[in-house]
């Protein structure tokens, strides 16, 4: 299956680049970190190769559907979304640290999913509904978005330590200011908000359409509510009680926690509808 | 909230319970650690399960705080309605004041207002501020929004230009939480004036009751719907890939709707919605016959009980009575039994070569399709008028928070004065609700566009 090595190398480049960044916050030097970003670029040409080759092997296997929909695709899916979503928050900042607390997110994403079975399986009747793409897709760059807020809100908490103690050599020197920070972990989390919420509302819609109820308080609906409270609650903190700076960053990596255990939690530990067809 | 020394009444301090957003927040983090538990403690299992899991005195305990169906009990639907409360209270008391702001903007840039923003731009200009209050005004309206003009006070030779965008972005919020209220009250009709159940019909069957979810209700459906035939299809490897069943809605003993359904694909009649949910063996065997007219067309398949007539509206009624593997070779073969009204009943043999019944002169054609293992299909059934309701609160949210997050109110104004110097004096000044950075772009634009004006 050649998408399986495309997705392989894309886990090398994702690693690659992690390392890169990792070592360029080390070593302080720019010059390595934008080696790091051109190996991002690469891997999201890579995967966004993989995730087509996928595709169309899928229909020439007589299958033909979109890859996202068993545990494997989910998770590359997943770290293609973060890969993708870094790389436009790089441009937008202009700043490269980000990459090193972004990426590994990736890697780790990646390395988890190559140890799941990556065969194209058909798609069982209960996903076999044009739902599934806009269902998938919404959770799921809603999910990125949360990533890449959690991952600017443990820089947060290391830049804020280092400013109160007046350290500015070392890392924290390198780190974007505690305001550009708490800006991001802000701008991430509004764009995860719409499409998470998009992304329930759609669940909602396919589980109305597949088996007449729209809500039945099935443990990953209760864990996207979860999600979706967390978050409300960080927007409602931080608009109108003027939560800014660690509070804010806690609520921020609380968020993507129970993100990732509503994500692979609820499957791994409870039952319920959303077994990746297993 | 309160602002003078004066204590607040019991009434104020109700209400500034309720419009607070601390109580929001609390709220959240309550329903949210509440739900934590629902999926921890699996819901609505039988009792003896939990008998099997949980000690005696953690049963009872968790029983009295109904954790066993906890997003049903009373508590658990009082938070909801404390949420709820929270919401609308919230929109009552801040709704008119942001209204009042949208519909009486301040026009005028006085100086409280100059010093408040933090956008500004001064210059000055020879002429009149008349010519000038009129070039400006057409020069903002190219590069942002046409302006509002105000002139005065009386005796000052004065004009101000006021112009806005993005006011839909002040009730984002409200838009937002407004859709949760609609989406409440669309669950209410539906468990309220809706029903859901669950029902098998064997191959062949029909039913006109559905057992109704949670209840020994049965709930009439006012038609009757048939089970036609059942088939699994399996991919090539064996795994499942289509639950297919052959449905007909029957109304006053006419077929008014036929529907081959899936699952993802249901059947909707009278505002009742059938989706494949299940299936199994029925127990028994029948037969398949094939019906057609004598000149192919095709009128409908059966399935054939032993001994069991079935209808066929317009000919009569027909039984299978007897299998053999190879009649007289000519391979396998039903005998069945004919009845029309006012005649008597007819037996014959038919085959699976098709047309060869034809022979018969009878105004149908049957052809045996085979033996099948008699199947049951698993329907759910609902019914539920609130859920179109709770679609336009779905929608309402999502493009509520797109308005809330994404769009900004951006506000600009030119004010044009006689100077002490005998020069018009002008200044320019803006804000923006939200995404500052990059109003302070477009500012910058807007700042370009309006100074480039030459007499």
């Amino acid at each position: 299956m050649s998408n399986v090595i495309l997705f392989n190398l894309t886990t090398v480049l994702f690693g690659a680049a992690s390392a890169l960044y990792v070592s360029a916050l080390y070593a302080k030097n720019e010059k390595i970190a934008v080696f790091g970003s051109r190996t991002c670029l690469l891997a999201a040409f890579v995967s966004t190769a993989a995730l087509g080759v996928r595709w169309y092997e899928s229909y020439r296997m007589g299958i033909g559907r979109i890859p996202v929909t068993n545990l494997y695709e989910s998770l590359v899916f997943f770290a293609w979304s973060v890969n993708l979503f870094y790389l436009v928050v790089e441009r937008k900042y202009a700043n490269r640290t980000f990459g090193a607390f972004v990426m590994p997110i990736a890697f780790f994403t990646m390395l988890f999913a190559i140890k799941n079975d990556s065969s194209i399986e058909p798609l069982v009747p209960a996903l076999q509904s044009y739902w599934l793409h806009a269902h998938v897709i919404t959770c799921f760059v809603g999910y990125a978005a949360f990533a890449v807020s959690s991952g600017a809100a443990l820089m947060y908490l290391l830049k804020s330590k280092q400013e109160a103690a007046k350290i500015n050599d070392g890392i924290a020197g390198l780190l974007p200011s505690c305001k550009t920070l708490d800006d991001l972990i802000y701008r991430a989390i509004i764009w995860g908000f719409p499409f998470l919420t998009a992304g329930i509302v759609t669940g909602a819609a396919w589980a109305n359409y597949a088996w007449g109820t729209y809500w039945s308080w099935d443990p990953k609906e209760t864990w996207s509510l979860i999600v979706w409270l967390v978050y409300a609650t960080y927007l409602h903190a931080r608009i109108t009680r003027g939560w800014h700076g660690r509070r804010a960053a806690i609520l921020s990596i609380a968020g993507f926690a129970a993100t990732v255990f509503c994500y692979l939690g609820v499957n791994l530990v409870l039952s319920g509808l959303h077994s990746y067809g297993s | 909230m309160v602002d003078d020394k004066q204590a607040p009444s019991p009434m104020d301090r109700v209400w500034n319970f309720f419009t607070s957003v601390k109580l929001a927040i609390i709220t959240l983090i309550v329903l949210a650690t509440a739900s934590i538990i629902g999926t921890i403690v699996e819901q609505n299992l039988p009792v003896e399960k939990y008998h099997q899991i949980y000690e005696d005195w953690a049963f009872a305990l968790m029983d009295k705080l109904s954790l066993f169906d906890m997003y049903h009990s009373w508590w658990f639907l009082l938070l909801l309605v404390l949420f709820t409360v929270n919401l609308a209270c919230c929109t009552i008391d801040r709704l008119p004041r942001v209204l009042k702001v949208v519909r009486n903007p301040r026009t005028r840039l006085d100086e409280g207002l100059e010093k408040s923003l933090s956008l500004a731009d001064r210059w000055k200009k020879k002429g009149t501020v008349d010519e000038w209050a009129t070039r400006y005004a057409d020069a903002l309206s190219s590069v942002f929004a046409k302006p509002r003009i105000t002139r005065g006070p009386e005796e000052s030779e004065e004009v101000h230009l006021y112009a806005e965008k993005g006011v839909i972005s002040r009730f984002g919020v409200y838009v937002t939480h407004l859709s949760i209220i609609i989406i409440f009250v669309g669950a209410i009709v539906g468990n309220v004036a809706g029903f859901k159940g669950y029902v098998n019909i064997p191959e062949g069957g029909e039913i006109t009751k559905v057992p109704v979810r949670g209840g020994s209700r049965m709930q009439d459906l006012g038609f009757a719907l048939r089970c036609n035939s059942f088939r699994l299809e399996t991919y090539p490897s064996g795994q499942p890939k289509a639950y297919v069943s052959d449905l007909s809605v029957i109304n006053d003993g006419h077929e008014v709707l036929r529907k081959t359904i899936v699952v993802n694909d249901p059947l909707r009649y009278k505002g009742i919605w059938f989706y494949q949910s299940s299936y199994g063996e029925a127990g028994g065997t029948t037969a398949l016959v094939a019906v057609t007219r004598p000149d192919g067309a095709p009128v409908r398949m059966l399935s054939l009980a032993p001994g069991e007539p079935v209808r066929i509206a317009g000919y009569g009624a027909i039984r299978g009575v007897d299998y053999s593997g190879d009649y007289e070779g000519k391979g396998p073969a039903l005998k069945v039994v004919v009845e029309k009204p006012g005649k008597p009943e007819t037996g014959f043999w038919i085959f699976s070569t098709p047309g060869a019944d034809a022979a018969r002169k009878d105004s149908l054609v049957f052809t045996f399709g085979g033996l099948n293992a008699k199947m049951f299909t698993g329907l759910q059934v609902a019914m539920d008028p609130g859920v179109n309701i709770v679609w336009l609160g779905c929608a309402l949210m999502v493009l509520g928070i797109i308005i809330a997050f994404f769009m900004s109110h951006q506000r600009v104004w030119l004010k044009i004065a006689r100077g002490k110097d005998g020069r018009v004096e002008v200044v320019l000044a803006g804000s923006a609700s939200r995404n500052r950075l990059a109003f302070e772009k477009k500012f910058e634009r807007i700042q370009t566009g309006v100074k480039a004006v030459e007499p």
